[in-house]
């Protein structure tokens, strides 16, 4: 019976250990993010925080390991649903991976809400699926300020080869994102040549590997747009490594906390800054707003912002608070 | 009166040991495996008002039904002193080739079931094939499946997820006859037959007998090149299955879908008490390994507990349970 009782101890410690349970709350919000690995989710995270903590809502936040841990969310997206929150936040890994939760959610009665524009409209409404509001940046306008900024840099009769590594291969926000960059450089200084569209999937070693493998290729490289911060700080390293700081524009989009740093090393040239803790934090207070009956537009748009060296010594943009 | 001999007599085996053994001879499990879960699962519904509900009981099996499939795959092949690292990118693969004879090739649900589970069965069937006839090991060639099959995954779609499966098929993974997801019905009647499969024939005792030693094996007459490339080409077909679910259920082929499922399928296996070189495994053991961990994941989500924490629990349970494992064969050992 010894051995029994010591796997009963062992099980019943082991459990205690784990318990770190919060108080259960009525009316409680529902925020799923990706991962909280990356600072642009932690500062939506904070944001959710501060907003949630103004409007004097209970919320609840889970995250998964990776952003490309579609099933998991699915799984945590399921359980969220056993808590019954009033409405559910939701940043999806793909357009489709919590489709089904989100019908679910729908029948419960559960205002379903996309929180920085993963889902796709057309197939919202071919699985009938009706949000209650999209917030987020809009990711076309991320990347054409993007090529704006570049264009600035070179001038309009710029000439040359540019680089631009795209997120993870079939995702919606960083096919938006190459793709408004792609679309506005055509159109502003068309002697700029787009060599090579790769996928980095949000990877910075990925994406120091394909700046390696281009700056071999096209030595004169003018510039590099990369999807997300990350990819964009993977570059950074590739283009300093290979002796070439400084020649080449490197723009990411996100303005998390480690590019600002790079930023002000005079590493990294510029961020497209989504202001993500501006998003979390609109994305409650307008849950609140529908929650009490009010009404709020059906798509919230949240401004971005090009951050620089310029712009952030100087620190009279009002937007910059919002930059975690 | 009193025997004098009373005070001396043998003792029988005691109460403990016999529900031990009568456990791993009836149901073929290790009874702490099923006590470790049931304490887990108790102390998730202390913890959580929210863990004790029928719609969250099949929430666990419902999370649990892709990792299962693939964990019986890896029970299989490690029974037999194999290793199938090429699960989950098979997943994946089967998924995107099953979405897209349905969607892009516009064709019935029956062949793009069969295309699904026969995609998982061929690649697995390449990889026994090498392994059996190239003599390269199965660590080598799974590996290198592992590769090849994610990448023709996101090759077929050019890594854009194929959306918009037919409803027939979308049924296999959202529909809920009598209340319960189907993805959990196709879970729990594969265990049932893989179990069978593998306790009470002989394809399972030859499974077990070449894990345990390969000569003695070919010894006795098993044609242990023929039974190993029918085992990959089974695992394949199983990670089809998994595929199947996951495709269905989001109702997309997703060539990103099932990313480094091979491990947690062989963390399932080897909780649930099946040997990693072989001679050992049991089904039903897998499921609670699987359920262990299922129950776990949600309890802690249901906990919010950071999905950081949920993974060094898994970690520390796998550790622990072999640690009981080996405690075990030990103590046995010493009598």
């Amino acid at each position: 019976m010894s051995r029994l009782k010591s796997t009963l101890k062992l099980g019943v410690a082991f459990a205690t250990l784990l318990a770190v349970a919060p108080a259960m709350a009525e009316g409680e919000y529902g925020v799923l993010m990706k991962t909280l690995a990356n600072p642009f989710w932690g500062a939506m995270g904070m944001g959710v925080e501060d907003g949630a903590k103004e409007a004097g809502v209970a919320y609840y936040l889970q995250a998964v390991e990776s952003d490309q841990a579609a099933e998991p969310q699915l799984n945590v997206c399921n359980t969220m649903l056993e808590r019954k929150p009033v409405a559910m936040i939701t940043a999806a890994i793909n357009s489709t991976n919590l489709l089904p939760c989100l019908k679910a959610a729908q029948e419960a009665g559960i205002k379903v809400v996309d929180l920085d524009g993963n889902l796709d409209q057309a197939i919202l409404d071919a699985e009938g699926i009706d949000i209650t509001f999209r917030i987020g940046s809009d990711n076309v306008l991320a990347g054409a300020q993007g090529a704006e900024y570049v264009v600035s840099q070179l001038g309009a009769d710029a000439t040359g080869p540019v680089l631009v590594i795209e997120g993870l291969s079939g995702n919606i926000t960083g096919q938006k994102r190459a793709q408004g960059f792609a679309d506005k450089l055509g159109e502003l200084a068309p002697g700029l040549e787009i060599v090579a569209s790769l996928p980095g999937d949000w990877d910075r070693g990925k994406a120091a590997n394909i700046t390696n493998d281009i700056l071999t290729r096209n030595p004169d490289l003018k510039a590099i747009f990369a999807a997300n911060d990350g990819m964009a700080l993977g570059a950074v390293e590739s283009v300093f490594a290979a002796g070439k700081g400084g020649e080449v524009v490197i723009v990411g989009v996100d303005g998390n906390s480690d590019a600002v740093k790079s930023i002000n090393e005079g590493r990294l040239t510029a961020s497209v800054a989504q202001l993500p803790y501006l998003v979390g934090k609109q994305a409650v207070e307008n849950v609140k707003v529908v929650v009490e009956g009010g009404e709020v537009p059906h798509e919230i748009i949240v401004p971005t912002l090009v951050l620089t060296k310029e712009v952030m010594d100087a620190g009279t943009e009002p937007m910059l608070e919002y930059v975690k | 009166m009193t025997s004098p001999d009373a005070g001396r007599m043998r003792p029988g085996p005691s109460l403990w040991s016999r529900i031990q053994s009568g456990a791993i001879e009836r149901f073929h499990i290790r009874i702490e495996s099923l006590i470790v879960l049931l304490v887990l699962a108790a102390a998730m519904a202390v913890l959580s008002p929210y863990f004790l509900s029928w719609s969250n009981f099949l929430n666990i099996f419902l999370a649990t039904a892709t990792i299962g499939v693939l964990a019986i795959a890896a029970t299989y092949v490690l029974g037999s002193g194999g290793l199938d690292l090429s699960l989950g990118s098979v997943m994946g693969l089967a998924g995107v080739v099953g979405a897209w004879v349905a969607v892009k090739a516009g064709l019935p649900t029956p062949v793009a079931v069969a295309a699904t589970v026969g995609a998982g069965a061929l690649a697995g069937f390449v990889n026994g094939l090498i392994i059996t006839r190239a003599f390269v090991p199965a660590f080598i060639v799974t590996l290198g499946m592992l590769g090849i099959a994610r990448g023709l995954a996101l090759v077929i779609n050019h890594g854009a997820a194929i959306y918009g499966l037919p409803a027939a098929m979308v049924y296999l993974g959202q529909g809920r006859p009598l209340g319960i997801p189907m993805p959990v019905i196709i879970f729990i009647a594969t265990a049932i037959v893989m179990h069978i499969l593998l306790a009470y024939t002989r394809y399972g005792r030859h499974t077990l007998a070449i894990g345990d030693s390969e000569n003695a094996a070919r010894t006795a007459g098993i044609n242990v090149q023929r039974h190993r490339l029918s085992l990959y080409t089974l695992s394949g077909a199983l990670a089809g299955l998994a595929g199947l679910i996951f495709a269905t259920r989001v109702n997309a082929g997703d060539p990103t879908a099932g990313l480094t499922y091979e491990l947690t399928a062989i963390t399932a296996a080897i909780i649930g008490g099946t040997n990693l070189f072989g001679g050992r495994a049991s089904i039903l053991g897998t499921m609670i390994g699987a359920l262990i961990m299922g129950v776990l994941q949600n309890g802690l989500n249901l906990l919010a507990v950071q999905s950081y924490y949920q993974q060094m629990a898994i970690g520390a349970v796998l550790i622990l349970a072999v640690f009981i494992d080996q405690w075990q064969v030990r103590k046995e050992s010493r009598v």
